[in-house]
């Protein structure tokens, strides 16, 4: 196998040393052309105006980052999630929506649909630990009955707790 | 001038946009500790969330404040206990932990006892807590599983003990019976379907 491969090598390094054969009026039309086009500086003259605009650029390039990363939303990676059905019962309600570290706590992202009283959502969830409630009917809050609750209740309101393990469990 | 301007623009940018949802003063100082966790290394998605979950609760601004800065606090402390390295889920969890009443001695032998991620099993050990089984109880029961247990191993422990809890068993005793059995079962690798532990690959 070595001897085929020197055997290449050896083909490509005799190929590689053949002489290039360049037009001789070459150096003669380069010449030329330099001759007779325009005188062009080197580089430009700074000039103050251009020396304190880098700031600016250097402003908007940190902000084009910025929006670009969105820091912010480092938390709301989806990767890898599972997706978990959110249920209550609650057959006098009008309306339902489920909030929680995974949305926000924006009662518009996760509505919820109803069958007869039973209202129920899913949302996918990344490895992690979770607060949530439901909001009923816009203004009373409910834990979740089937899930540990929060001890916690800093806002003076219940709040449940979902875990999501690396597997999804 | 220019820097001055150039550092305004820098941090417009870089504030959360979400935390517009509170009013400016309320917002200034909830900024100003999610900075300071940033500074330290430790996660500002669990400030922010807490602080969005004041908002929406509708929570006055200095209560939002103090709950920011109360988990700003206790993160800090899970990441003593646990190690520079540990994710954001599994500082969420041991600051759920540590609020149940936890030590942060349990949440350092938990560390040394089971591989990561650490967040299930921190997580249940504050579950099993705030369903009433005493911390202390909870803790010898969670360290003595944490070697070979999976995570579904831990949850379906979790709520059987509830489930015996619900039915009037009492808290101590329903996670004590319940560890048996199933400390009998994670002990034995075949059962259980876990490798033998090994040492943790985090300090």
């Amino acid at each position: 196998m070595f001897d085929r491969d020197d055997d290449i090598v050896e083909r490509v390094v005799r190929q590689l040393r053949q002489p290039v054969s360049i037009d001789p009026a070459l150096d003669a039309r380069v010449l030329k052309q330099i001759a007779d086009g325009p005188a062009r500086p080197v580089a430009a003259p700074r000039s103050r105006f251009q020396w304190r605009r880098w700031p600016w650029l250097a402003a908007a390039a940190v902000l084009g980052a910025i929006l670009v990363a969105r820091p912010w939303t480092a938390g709301n990676n989806t990767a890898a999630s599972s997706a978990f059905q959110f249920v209550l019962v609650a057959p006098q309600a009008s309306t339902v929506a489920l909030v929680g570290d995974f949305n926000d706590w924006d009662p518009a992202r996760s509505p919820m649909q109803t069958a007869q009283g039973v209202w129920a959502t899913t949302v996918p969830l990344a490895p992690g630990r979770y607060r949530y409630a439901f909001l009923v009917n816009g203004v009373e809050w409910r834990a979740d009955p089937g899930a540990p609750r929060v001890r916690d209740d800093e806002f003076g309101t219940p709040s449940s707790v979902i875990t999501v393990g690396g597997n999804g469990s | 001038m220019m820097l001055t301007a150039l550092l305004l623009v820098i941090q417009v940018a870089a504030q959360d946009p979400r935390l517009e949802r509170l009013d400016p003063e309320t917002r200034s100082l909830v900024v100003s500790v999610v900075d300071s966790v940033r500074a330290v290394g430790l996660p500002t998605e669990p400030i922010v969330q807490r602080a969005l979950e004041g908002a929406t609760k509708g929570a006055s601004g200095a209560r939002i404040v103090a709950a920011v800065r109360r988990l700003a606090t206790d993160l800090g402390t899970a990441r003593s206990a646990l190690g520079p390295r540990t994710s954001a889920p599994e500082l969420e969890a041991g600051v759920a932990a540590l609020r149940a009443g936890v030590s942060p001695e349990v949440l350092t032998g938990l560390r040394d006892a089971r591989r990561p991620p650490l967040t299930m099993a921190l997580a249940v050990l504050a579950d099993l807590v705030v369903s009433g089984v005493p911390a202390d109880s909870a803790s010898a029961v969670v360290l003595a599983l944490a070697p070979t247990a999976r995570d579904a191993d831990l949850v379906e422990f979790r709520k059987a003990v509830e489930r015996d809890i619900s039915l009037g068993a009492p808290p101590g005793a329903a996670a004590g019976v319940r560890a048996l059995n199933t400390g009998i079962r994670g002990n034995s690798d075949a059962t259980s379907g876990q490798p033998p532990s090994r040492p943790p690959s985090r300090p």
